[in-house]
């Protein structure tokens, strides 16, 4: 087999180096962007669970409150209890804090504050032990506003007074020392001091346990409003955040190693097609069928691993450059903080550069296999070449009836895997029906074009030589299909956004004070100050609205609830509501609207009762509610409608900001919406609010407006610029499809040169065979353009029925844009002719013209 | 009697570098001649056939088809030239393998841009002609050797040229089927009127010849 490759194959290689380069670079630059992708999440993820873990210890458990991160703050007076549980060995009382420093210049600094017991803090949170400054005073560790920083905070704060925004004012500490806890700014505060210094007496937002041996935390019995969290629940939450929007990105990314793949099978079928003569005399000399088959795997194994090599490589340097550049979320917007370190992973090298070799291999297998079968008498005399059998399209059939199938499959590990199998198997079963579409276009168009020679030599050449066509097309079929469906996938979504947008802003004018739902309890209007806000002149009218952060004790991230004034009647309205509105099932029953994904993953149905203890809990569990309303009877909400939500994929519930006061005695708003009076001057309006809050001008200057033309076209603008790179995916995909192309007409040009001097002979110019070839090369991508258009079309219906619905638990409309998909396979059917004819004149300028004289 | 004459070759000369192929050829052929050139291999037959087609370039001489001085028409009017007044059949028979017998044998009619309404009935006279009613819709690899060089020689003769040249077209058949091949082309070209010159090693195809020529490195002989 050596001896085999060493001439055999080589010779092959050093005679077409640029072709197998074409095939090696794609499948390179598949795992290269697969492999960056996993490594930059994977870099950002540990980064994230490193931080985390330095922050919180390394509790068994944790005892948290029913209302989420940064609005989860519960009664003290219950730690006493858990203390002395029998089976708690420490407990750690804990109050967190997410809101603004002010530095130097009035710029906001997104910190997270921590009260803890210094003293107990070496046993649980080695990392947020307090370093007093060698000047500090005496019992600086448990003095009044004495803060101390991480090296981020300190880089970004100084190390003297600090400015902490708290509710709608500015406490102000002092810088005392440090912590060693690495990451993004966080303070830490003795926790008696903190509660002082931002008002929050008696209350906590965690506490941290660490058990006695062989004691399970579940022994511990809570009230409704406290739940017990595992230590990894917050690192799973994340991992869940960003898990779906990660899979799509590595599937993109796969979008080039596919391509790749038909590459691979496109070079190689030319190639065996262009040795069948050398294979057919290996095989009369001694060469047995299984043997030319292995030879062929061989070569594609051989490019297959140099392409994963290269890939893996280059995949590390991309990683690199996009931590850099891009975060750790590459865009997303799910991890915050400073830019993690590269994380490398042998064993993801070797699954990405598996799956490399493997699409190199699996590329391969048909070529190989019509090695295996030459016939080889027949291919001596060069009687092999011609396909005009036709094969059964069953086999095609039945993996496009697979496909059907699996798309309905539910997901796996809230994963949409059977979609993205229902997507390959529509592919390759798509390109499997490839020659019988080719028989039904040009079937029918060959007589149209019989009395013309030039336009019937090309039609007819791709008709009776469909396997041949097949095979030229593959990759532009392939790149093109997923770039149609991504381009219609990601249209439908912008249009469904844009409405979307259009529902959820309906007053011209927004203010808050931050955009951060962690800092949604810190940071908010008050009621005087909404009531002075609404009285301003100039303004007709004002609505608020209530975010709340519902932490429900399991793996999955929050739910957000949003308090906002909504009724019945008017919802339609007011929300993007999907499908109807629901009556209440039961007398006093309070309506709620709930996002898709709770259907999905928190049992809520449409028109029925939603009894979860963790609504009713969360929606109570404020310190005034938890004093007045103890001891009412509990609320029963029912689910009066479902609504899209393309911010909150874990789930968002809406209910009337009415009924919330009622409920929870919270009268705090966060986003306010202004609807000025006619003719009135928004920038006054502006000016005006922030008079309101002109005793501290740090304060005013954290007041936030937008139109919501600004918020719709800011929001436009991200949603471009985060699915730009799908953008430039789909131009690698087509590039390499259309390198296909070229691979193929040049290789066939070649081996066609006698044809050509037949031509020559018959009376056809240079120019008129160059046409030829040109014509060639539309018929055939012709054929391309037209299936990548309508697989393309399928695969986007099971992207945007399927796939997003299980990754992000949100639908959308279908929305085609016609005219960019034309302009997308026009171009492909240009860029194809043109290929086509710079091959052809590469290889004419050879002298076909004079090829036929070899037997004169 | 000199409009009568196809192809008038004089003093014609070919080297390739420093070697002569062949010198001081002179040549006439008539309309409705059959002309047969014999030789040794490598002395330049196909080579003087290549310069008759306006295929290749000679280095002294000239050389006159219908009038028309070959070696002062570009490539493009070459091409046009052989468009209209030329038919070839080869040894290895040549013929499109994703074009059906008909549209083999159609090919130059419609690069003549000829009516559809002519190409038809032309055809399938050609079709009758060679043996091969009734075979018009069968692709090449369905054909025998002898089968596809008579479809060879449909295709030379479909547009009625004054000049058919053939390269051994006899060399790929076994005897019986090469006779019936040569009657076809003979019978057809006759009937045509077309001048016929013939390049072979084959005794029994040039003995068919009115005129049979010796090709060697001095020139040419009777």
């Amino acid at each position: 087999m050596m001896d085999l490759l060493r001439s055999f194959s080589w010779q092959e290689l050093r005679q077409h180096p640029w072709r197998y380069a074409a095939a090696l670079s794609s499948i390179a630059l598949g795992v290269a962007l697969a492999f960056s992708v996993h490594l930059i999440n994977a870099s950002a993820l540990a980064e994230f669970s490193s931080a985390l873990q330095s922050v919180q210890g390394q509790p068994d458990a944790s005892v948290r409150g029913v209302s989420g991160s940064g609005s989860g703050h519960f009664d003290e007076a219950v730690f006493e209890t858990i203390a002395a549980h029998e089976a708690v060995e420490l407990a750690f009382p804990v109050l967190e804090l997410s809101t603004y420093a002010l530095n130097s210049n009035n710029k906001k600094i997104a910190v997270r504050i921590v009260g803890l017991d210094a003293l107990s803090a070496a046993q649980m949170a080695p990392a947020l032990i307090p370093r007093p400054k060698e000047t500090a005073a005496r019992f600086a560790l448990f003095a009044p506003r004495q803060a101390f920083l991480n090296a981020a905070a300190m880089q970004a704060l100084g190390d003297a007074e600090l400015r902490i925004v708290n509710g709608s004012r500015i406490e102000t500490l002092q810088a005392a020392g440090s912590i060693s806890a690495p990451g993004a700014p966080l303070i830490v505060m003795d926790l008696g001091a903190m509660q002082d210094a931002f008002n929050a007496q008696g209350q906590l937002s965690r506490i941290d346990l660490r058990m006695r041996a062989g004691a399970s935390p579940s022994s511990i019995t809570l009230p409704s409003h406290l739940l017990l969290a595992q230590p990894d629940d917050a690192g799973e939450r994340t991992d869940q955040l960003s898990r779906a929007y990660r899979v799509n990105m590595t599937v993109l990314s796969l979008v080039a190693l596919f391509t790749g793949a038909f590459l691979v099978y496109s070079v190689l079928t030319l190639a065996v097609a262009k040795r069948a003569q050398q294979f057919a005399l290996l095989g009369v000399l001694g060469l047995t069928s299984r043997q030319r088959l292995q030879l062929v795997l061989v070569e594609a194994s051989l490019l297959g691993a140099l392409g994963a090599a290269l890939g893996i490589a280059l995949g590390a340097g991309l990683a690199t450059w996009g931590l850099r550049a891009l975060g750790g979320d590459l865009g997303g917007g799910y991890f915050s903080g400073a830019t993690p370190p590269l994380q490398w992973s042998t064993f993801a090298a070797i699954a990405y550069g598996t799956l490399g070799w493997l699409a190199s291999v699996a590329g391969a297998w048909w070529p190989a296999r019509a090695a295996q079968s030459l016939p080889l008498a027949q291919t001596l005399k060069g009687l092999g070449h011609v396909h005009s059998q036709q094969r059964k399209p069953w086999i095609a059939l039945l993996l496009i009836a697979f496909s059907a199938l699996f798309s309905w499959a539910p997901p796996l590990f809230g994963m949409p895997i059977a979609a993205y199998f229902a997507v390959g198997l529509l592919l390759v079963g798509g390109m499997g029906l490839l020659p019988w579409g080719v028989s039904l276009l040009y079937d029918r168009l060959s007589p149209l074009v019989a009395t013309k020679a030039l336009p019937m030599l090309a039609v007819e050449r791709a008709r009776r030589m469909r396997e041949v066509a097949v095979v030229a097309v593959s990759g532009v079929v392939a790149a093109l299909s997923l770039g149609v469906a991504l381009t219609v996938m990601v249209s439908s979504f912008r249009v469904s956004v844009s409405t979307w947008l259009d529902t959820m802003l309906p007053a011209p004018l927004y203010t808050r004070l931050t955009s951060s739902t962690q800092m949604a309890d810190g940071l908010y209007f008050s009621p005087d100050r909404v009531q002075a806000i609404a009285m301003l002149p100039g303004v007709q009218r004002v609505e608020g609205i209530r975010l709340r952060n519902l932490n429900l004790g399991s793996t999955l991230p929050d739910v957000q609830l949003i308090a906002r004034p909504i009724k019945l009647q008017n919802a339609a309205k007011t929300l993007p509501l999907v499908g109807e509105i629901f009556q209440p099932p039961a007398a006093g029953a309070i309506p709620v609207f709930v996002s898709e994904a709770m259907l999905q993953l928190h049992q809520a149905v449409p028109g029925q009762i939603y009894d979860q203890k963790w609504l009713v809990a969360g929606i109570k569990s404020t310190q005034s509610a938890t004093e007045s309303i103890a001891n009412q009877t509990p609320p029963v909400f029912y689910v009066a409608g479902v609504w899209r939500d393309y911010v909150r994929q874990f789930g968002s519930i809406v209910m009337d900001h009415a009924q919330y006061v009622q409920l929870s005695r919270d009268e705090r708003i966060n986003d306010l919406a202004i609807w000025p009076q006619a003719n009135a001057n928004t920038l006054a309006i502006q000016s005006q609010v922030r008079q309101l809050f002109s005793e501290d001008t740090a304060l005013a200057n954290l007041v936030e407006f937008a139109s919501s033309a600004e918020i719709r076209s800011i929001s436009l603008k991200m949603f471009d610029r985060s699915f730009a790179v799908t953008y430039w995916l789909q131009a690698v995909a087509i590039a390499i499809g259309l390198f296909g192309i070229a691979t193929s007409f040049s290789a066939q040009v070649l081996s066609r040169r006698k044809e050509f001097g037949l031509l020559a002979h018959l009376g056809l110019t240079r120019s008129q065979i160059l046409r030829v070839v040109a014509l060639e090369g539309a018929a055939w991508t012709a054929i391309g353009a037209i299936a990548g258009c309508m697989l393309g079309l399928l695969v986007s219906l099971v992207l945007i029925h399927v796939v997003n619905p299980q990754s992000f638990r949100w639908t959308m409309d279908m929305s085609i844009p016609w005219l960019r998909l034309l302009y997308l396979a026009a171009a492909v059917m240009l860029a194809g002719t043109i290929t086509a004819w710079l091959a052809g004149r590469a290889a004419a300028s050879r002298d076909a013209v004079l090829a036929v004289k070899e037997d004169w | 009697m000199s409009e009568a004459i196809v192809v008038r070759i004089k003093d014609l000369a070919k080297r390739y570098g420093q070697t002569n192929v062949f010198t001081g050829v002179s040549l006439q052929v008539a309309a409705g001649e059959f002309v047969a050139i014999v030789g040794d291999s490598g002395v330049g037959k196909s080579t003087l056939l290549n310069c008759m087609a306006g295929l290749d370039h000679w280095d002294a001489g000239s050389l006159h088809v219908q009038g028309a001085d070959l070696g002062a028409l570009s490539d493009e009017q070459l091409a046009l030239w052989r468009r209209k007044s030329v038919g070839f059949v080869f040894q290895a028979f040549h013929v499109l393998p994703h074009l059906d017998v008909a549209q083999n044998i159609g090919l130059p009619l419609l690069l003549l841009k000829a009516q559809p309404a002519q190409i038809t009935p032309r055809v399938n006279t050609m079709l009758q002609a060679v043996g091969l009613e009734g075979l018009g819709a069968r692709l090449p690899q369905e054909l025998s050797g002898g089968q596809l060089q008579r479809v060879a020689i449909a295709r030379a003769l479909v547009h009625a040229p004054a000049l058919v040249l053939a390269d051994e077209p006899t060399g790929n058949l076994d005897p019986s089927t090469a006779e019936k091949v040569m009657d076809a082309l003979i019978s057809q070209t006759r009937s045509s009127g077309a001048a016929l010159v013939l390049v072979t090693h084959s005794q029994a195809a040039a003995s068919r010849a009115d005129r049979v020529l010796h090709l060697t490195a001095q020139g040419i002989r009777a």
